[in-house]
């Protein structure tokens, strides 16, 4: 079922590729780190950079919330991480894989009635988490394919 | 979703089959609210812990009992859906004269939007509390379900969400707290006005708040006190939310006491590994954790753990101060899903972090320390158990 889901999206994608339609791609997941300072401006935040082994991550913090982009060294956006007394943008952070998401909160909660569980989807392409309680929301957006030798799942955090 | 053969058993596990009521209840008394799982038709989730609670007008005597509230650990504030408010409250308006109006982001990825509004709330035997509430409402505002400030599809009615209402008594005094009384794109409150809103700033006081820790006395915290389920589970049971942290009053041993750090985070250890972002959290109606040797259940119960026997476990919890290890259960979910039951205290899945959900409740007595309040445990916010 999970593939179907990929394949009906991946679909809707190439749909969506068509110029007449299609708006910039600015979101930073799946996207060049440039559109790091893109998502910066946006939500009006400060912005600070760190070079690790093999990765490098942006942290843009606004408001109450903390949000780190991860970038591969060919510069591909492929995790982003949020926390905070709030929930970020996910339009904006989640970019083209924001409607993949969405179809996966709308899978959760067609189940009837519904269960009270952290959130999780998981594709062969895109990983959705989000956890936490009043004060302290947490969540995380990445790419299994994309991730850079060297780094596993839990090192996103 | 193609459930076929496995829609009944699902849904047997998610709701109870049997509907019959365990009358071993607690008496009402003075600062004690009696909850239940298993004996509602709006609460119908598999480990859905339920309560009522009274709302008035302000000021006066003109007050609805709303039933099916979920006791929740995890959030901060009483949150009713609109359509079951029968009463007028308060709406709340910012200087401007703007109504006021909130998401709220929950742990499952479920999200609220409705306005706030000032209610005299009556807990259990205590005096009214006046108090800022959420009226669920996805239209306030002029907003919908699929189109609001809170960027994501709301939560629509009751029957969809299995409450009328969420009842969140945690260790937060405030559900934002100075994020949102410092900046106006907080995410979380919101001015409307002629269809539109924006982001708002918010003071302290005018905030949806714990009603708790507002009580005259016993403004502490809470206790859950629970009784345990056998292996197989139970139809239902009852216990008791107690207003105030009283331990020597609620006759069980000296509790180990978990502080937790500012975020209202503890940290498990489990199999050697380090979980810093983990939660104690009634609302949830599982334990989740990561644990690649158990075995996931074949959809649709893919979310739970299938292990072909119960596994007998154990992890340590610790707070910034204070630990303790807590041994527990995991049961094969589709040999739970046969029983009809509808309370487990072995029912769990697969997360990335430590959700101690309703389980962990289940046979034992919970201390729940709100922060910058004292008690004879010392000052919140803690777990003590």
């Amino acid at each position: 079922m999970g593939q179907i889901t990929i394949l009906i999206s991946t679909v809707a994608l190439l749909t969506a590729s068509a110029p007449a339609i299609v708006p910039p791609v600015w979101a930073a997941l799946g996207q060049p780190a440039a559109t790091v300072e893109h998502d910066r401006v946006m939500m009006k935040g400060q912005r600070q950079s760190r070079g690790g082994t093999g990765y490098s991550i942006d942290t843009i913090t606004v408001a109450g919330m903390q949000i780190k982009e991860y970038a591969s060294p060919d510069g591909l956006v492929f995790a982003v991480v949020w926390k905070g007394t709030g929930a970020p943008d996910l339009k904006l952070l989640l970019g083209e894989y924001f409607e993949e998401y969405r179809e996966g909160v709308t899978a959760a909660r067609r189940r009837t009635p519904r269960v009270r569980e952290p959130f999780k989807m998981k594709s062969d392409r895109l990983v959705v988490e989000r956890v936490g309680h009043s004060r302290s929301l947490w969540g995380r957006a990445y790419l299994p394919l994309h991730l850079p030798p060297g780094i596993r799942p839990e090192d996103i955090q | 979703m193609k459930w076929s053969g496995m829609a009944v058993v699902v849904l047997c596990l998610l709701a109870g089959c049997n509907s019959s009521g365990d009358d071993t209840g607690s008496s009402s008394s003075a600062g004690t609210i009696p909850m239940s799982i298993g004996t509602s038709s709006v609460c119908v989730t598999i480990n859905e812990l339920c309560a009522s609670v009274t709302i008035c007008q302000p000021g006066t005597s003109n007050c609805q009992t709303v039933s099916d509230v979920l006791v929740d650990i995890g959030s901060t504030g009483l949150r009713v859906f609109g359509s079951r408010l029968s009463i007028p409250l308060t709406q709340t308006m910012d200087a401007q004269g703007r109504a006021l109006g909130e998401c709220t982001f929950f742990a499952d990825g479920s999200t609220t939007w409705g306005s706030v509004q000032i209610a005299d709330v009556v807990l259990g035997g205590a005096p009214p509390v006046r108090v800022p509430i959420q009226v669920i409402t996805p239209t306030f505002g002029g907003q919908s379900v699929s189109s609001n400030p809170c960027n994501d599809t709301v939560d629509s009615d009751p029957d969809s969400a299995s409450l009328n209402g969420i009842l969140g008594i945690g260790i937060f005094r405030e559900d934002c707290g100075p994020a949102c009384e410092q900046e106006s794109n907080n995410t979380l409150y919101f001015s409307c006005e002629a269809g539109s809103c924006a982001g708002a700033e918010v003071a302290l006081s005018n905030q949806v708040q714990n009603p708790v820790w507002l009580l005259p006395t016993g403004n502490n915290g809470v206790v859950l006190m629970l009784p345990n389920v056998p292996v197989t589970g139970a139809p239902s049971v009852t216990g008791s939310l107690i207003l105030g942290i009283d331990p020597a009053a609620s006759n069980t041993p000296p509790p180990a006491v978990l502080r937790t750090d500012e975020s209202g985070f503890v940290t498990t250890v489990y199999k050697g590994r380090t979980f810093s972002r983990s939660f104690i959290d009634s609302g949830s109606n599982a334990l989740f954790f990561p644990d690649a040797t158990l075995a996931n259940c074949a959809m649709p119960l893919d979310p739970f753990y299938c292990p072909s026997n119960a596994v007998n476990l154990s992890a340590t919890v610790f707070g910034v101060s204070g630990q303790t290890v807590v041994p527990f259960q995991v049961a094969n979910t589709q040999n739970l899903a046969t029983t009809g039951n509808a309370v487990f205290n072995n029912l769990a899945g697969d997360f990335s972090t430590f959700d101690w959900g309703l389980p962990f409740f289940l046979g034992r007595t919970v201390f729940v320390g709100i922060e910058g309040q004292d008690s004879s445990l010392g000052p919140g916010p803690f777990f003590a158990f």
